[in-house]
């Protein structure tokens, strides 16, 4: 595979010379350097409003040294610039380390020489714009036209290819040829003086196949439907209930409420409610929580791509790998960049990830998910004499401190004497995580198990994830609603 | 690219290609940001970073109003003139927008805000910078409950030029620098832990007061502390200024951008000329405060910015509503300078100046003094729904009011209220306002807010 001609300045003398600034001056130095392309598709209601296309190439530079990081981000990519940065980075890192009170070190890691390519069958880069466009305006034509009653569409393409390579100071080369996109629908529907509106997106690693896939060509449908449906939703009641979370909540649940409190970083500075719980019981028993952002998963779900939230290897050259973070209802791991690894004498799990060149590495989940069980979803609701079904979320946030969440749901339905009545919109349910955790009573079977992706947001940086589940139950959520 | 006649030489060449290739409009967006920023995690200095942000985007859009737009950090010739085409070809492709009347006009007369450039920020060294972030760390070491502190201390330099072919040619350069704190204490005796948090923002370096930034997140953090579940009670909620920003103003910002409100995804649609709160709320979107962080003497697209009414005693003004050139000419009024661009990679959108919510004649100490049981917000992770105005969220930061006095923060407690019925029951308006950002506000009394506690 041959590299970028704008990622050929890295050569031998070069590095070599990098590597004679950094000797006795710091411990640990990487470089990423990125050439960025991407096309942005925006129509609303059938016009297009943004048809956009990029070209970046950016460069961070990180320096290291006994518990001190510098960062230098540079302007303009040649060979007496990159040595400037290089000098600064090292200049801010030893100022850092003059300050610090954690001294340590980054453990060595073996050198990662390798060329990674997605392995796309339609590439993006080959793709007329206008088969682009042609796919936006089909979208828009379908969700426009499915009623009277919605009155305004937005259907949004994005893709990005991306020729990545990273350098660092254990001698690791990786090259990496990228290719991502994502596509989503919104859709506002409205009778008299009410307005409801639903969104989705379909994303992934890969080529313009993505678009073929049936969930991507039934998103402006499902969107439709969706807005039209809440139209006559009713506003919940609030209380406490057995709550019935599909894979969307659940996957949510897992990554915002449990995920970030097992990033490492979170847990040294003490926000995290699971610090001293390596080893305990976080959970009922039935409970397996696992993150696995490794490259071959799409087939799993029988798509032709790699899932959003998949990588060959993190920001500081880790290969991904499978990390189990709570076994048999016991908290196994936390997720580790090189730093938190060092620092917990462990070796890193490969979550050390920046949204580019030109911002840091923090600990990133990759795709979080809770393993399946034994229940079905008829027999849980059978089950359920009096609670809430509650299907795919708006938004979900926590307090690591304490671990209180809040999930905001789309679609909820009254569950009584076992069966599914009525719906309901904007339910939403809130409680403290350790406690949920353990009063799960139900957690449904592998015909159950779904995943959803997203970016998730964290210090100003937002990063491509998945996250998923089965079904599960759960008893004395706190229900809030307007009423 | 600080020469300036580089840089219209640049914008020059490109304008040339496009007229050439067929572009009835052409605009051209050149933006540098020259940064620093110190990290600070286990309240101990991290990382040190400095940077240098540099691009330009071009925005292309033909006879029938489709437009194209393509962006660049690479700005050598050729690259600037692959750009220029590939925009062209992308305007190509697109719809017809009879809706779009025109750019920006060369303008004669830009009103001048003084007090958005500081060379004490432009100069800053990282080693000058450490010391805000010292302070930050020394108070928190000596504080008895502070357990961990998070937070940085950031500094930018910025320039734009904007150019079109409507003869409009403008620059500015602008300086900002941050300062945020993100505290956790904990409670020895009942282990209890919580977090506090307090950021500020200002154009010149001299209005950055670090001490002050960290005491007020250690005092917003043991605020919070042993927090307790209460009933389900029908009370009044004091907003403390963050709450409004994060309540009222927020969700404001939304609900008159002009965009929002064309397209009917506003709760505020068909409510310009009604009165939607008290005689004496007031609230203005105003660009030409000195020294604050949302002034500036022209948008995102050249056009001179302004001081704008919204509400008026109590009334949503016809005139109320942020535009840009674009939603200004489907509308046929003219921009109100909105134009919102943080940088060459996004085309212009719709944003707030300064928005301020006009302070009022109770002191903040008499309107809790009054309330015999109630609830103080300070933040909510939730946002309302703009379309709908609907709210129900958790309230995060927040203490139980009983005969006047703060008490126990509030644990899984929730809240629900329209932002109508929120405006409409505004009771009480502080003299004491607090500026953060591009918001100003002060405390505010909503009445009749249905609360719902957890305590069975």
């Amino acid at each position: 595979m041959e590299i970028a001609d704008e990622l050929k300045i890295y050569d031998d003398n070069l590095v070599k010379e990098l590597s004679n600034l950094a000797r006795d001056n710091i411990e640990y130095w990487d470089i990423r350097t990125t050439l960025n392309n991407g096309t942005v598709l925006s129509f609303t209601n059938q016009r297009s409003k943004e048809i956009s296309s990029y070209e970046t190439l950016e460069c961070g530079i990180r320096a290291f040294i006994n518990g001190g990081w510098g960062f230098c981000v540079l302007k303009k990519i040649d060979k007496n610039n990159i040595i400037d940065g290089f000098l600064k980075a090292i200049k801010l890192a030893r100022k850092s380390q003059s300050l610090c009170k954690f001294q340590f070190n980054i453990n060595e890691s073996d050198p990662l020489n390798k060329k990674f390519k997605i392995k796309s069958v339609r590439n993006l880069e080959s793709i007329d714009i206008k088969d682009k466009i042609e796919i936006v305006k089909n979208h828009e034509d379908i969700s426009s036209k499915y009623s009277k009653e919605i009155k305004n569409t937005r259907t949004v393409y994005l893709d990005g290819y991306f020729k990545n390579l990273f350098l660092n100071s254990f001698g690791s080369q990786v090259y990496q040829d990228l290719e991502v996109l994502r596509l989503f629908s919104a859709v506002y529907a409205q009778r008299k003086g009410l307005i409801q509106n639903a969104m989705n997106s379909v994303g992934g690693v890969g080529g313009f196949e993505i678009m073929e896939t049936e969930a991507a060509q039934n998103i402006s449908l499902k969107s439709a439907k969706q807005a039209i449906m809440l139209l006559d939703a009713k506003s919940p009641v609030g209380g406490k209930f057995n709550v019935i979370m599909d894979p969307k909540l659940t996957g949510t649940f897992i990554h915002e409420a449990f995920g970030h409190a097992c990033e490492a970083d979170i847990v040294l500075n003490k926000e995290s409610i699971l610090e001293d719980k390596i080893g305990k019981t976080v959970a009922i028993e039935e409970v397996n929580v696992i993150d696995d952002p490794t490259i071959g998963q799409g087939k799993k779900f029988n798509l032709p791509y790699e899932l959003y939230g998949s990588y060959n290897v993190d920001d500081e050259g880790i290969p991904s790998q499978k990390t189990v973070i709570i076994e048999d209802g016991i908290l196994r791991n936390f997720l580790h960049n090189i730093e938190t690894a060092s620092r917990m004498s462990i070796e890193p799990n490969g979550h050390g990830r920046a949204n580019s060149s030109v911002a840091i590495p923090q600990v990133r989940m990759g795709f979080t998910y809770l393993e399946p069980k034994d229940w079905k979803l008829e027999e849980m609701i059978e089950d359920t004499k009096s609670g809430v079904l509650c299907e795919d979320f708006q938004y979900g946030y926590t307090d690591t401190t304490t671990g209180n969440f809040q999930f905001k749901c789309k679609f909820s339905y009254r569950i009584e004497n076992g069966e599914k009545k009525e719906l309901m919109r904007d339910v939403s349910l809130s409680g403290m995580t350790l406690e949920v955790l353990k009063r799960i009573t139900a957690i449904g079977d592998k015909s159950t198990f779904n995943y959803s992706d997203g970016i998730c947001g964290k210090g100003g940086q937002g990063v491509r994830v998945c996250d998923g589940g089965p079904f599960i139950r759960i008893e004395d959520i706190t229900v809030g609603g307007l009423n | 690219m600080q020469n300036k006649s580089d840089v219209s030489n640049l914008a020059l060449f490109a304008l040339n290609i496009a007229e050439k290739l067929t572009a009835k409009f052409a605009e051209i967006y050149f933006y540098l940001s020259d940064y620093l920023n110190i990290d600070i995690e286990e309240n101990s200095i991290k990382n040190n970073e400095i940077g240098s942000d540099l691009g330009v985007g071009i925005r292309v859009i033909n006879q029938k109003g489709s437009l194209g737009f393509a962006y660049t950090n690479r700005l050598e010739r050729k690259y600037i003139e692959k750009m220029v085409k590939t925009a062209i070809s992308l305007m190509k492709t697109g719809t017809e927008d009879p809706d779009f009347k025109d750019l920006p006009p060369k303008y004669e007369v830009y009103k001048t805000v003084n007090g958005l450039y500081d060379k004490d920020i432009k100069y800053l060294s990282i080693e000058d910078s450490i010391l805000y972030a010292e302070d930050l760390i020394n108070i928190c070491d000596k504080d008895d409950m502070a357990i961990s502190q998070s937070g940085n201390f950031s500094s930018s330099y910025n320039k734009t030029f904007i150019f079109n072919s409507n003869g409009l040619s403008i620059d500015s350069k602008t300086t900002i620098s941050s300062i945020s704190s993100h505290v956790i204490v904990k409670d020895e005796i009942t282990n209890d832990t919580s977090f506090g948090f307090e950021s500020q923002i200002e154009r010149n370096l001299n209005g950055i007061n670090s001490k002050n930034v960290v005491k007020t997140a250690l005092k917003n953090a043991k605020r919070n502390l042993n927090r307790k579940k209460i009933n389900s009670i029908k009370a009044p909620l004091i907003l403390t200024p963050k709450g409004v920003i994060s309540f009222i103003l927020r969700p404001l910002a939304s609900a008159i951008n002009a965009e929002t409100f064309q397209y009917k995804r506003s709760f505020l649609v068909d409510r310009r000329g009604e009165y939607l709160g008290p005689e004496f709320l007031n609230i203005e979107d105003n660009a030409l405060i000195e020294g604050a962080v949302g002034s500036a003497t022209f948008d995102g697209e050249g056009v001179p910015c302004k001081n704008k009414r919204v509400i008026d005693k109590g009334k949503f003004l016809k005139s109320g509503l942020l535009h840009n050139s674009y939603t200004a000419g489907k509308e046929g009024v003219e921009s109100s300078g909105n134009a919102a661009r943080d940088s060459y990679s996004s085309l212009p959108g719709i944003g707030i100046k300064n928005l301020i919510l006009q302070s009022g004649k109770s002191s903040k100490d008499e309107i809790i003094q009054n309330v015999k049981e109630g609830i103080l917000l300070d933040y909510t992770g939730d946002r309302p729904n703009i379309s709908t105005g609907d709210f129900s969220g958790l309230i995060l930061q927040g203490n139980l009011i009983r005969n006047g006095e703060i008490l126990d923060a509030l644990n899984e407690t929730m809240f629900g209220i329209n932002l109508l019925d929120l405006f409409r029951n505004i009771e009480e308006i502080s003299k004491e306002t607090k500026v953060y950002g591009p918001f100003q506000a002060p405390f505010v009394k909503i009445a009749d807010v249905q609360i719902i506690g957890s305590a069975s």
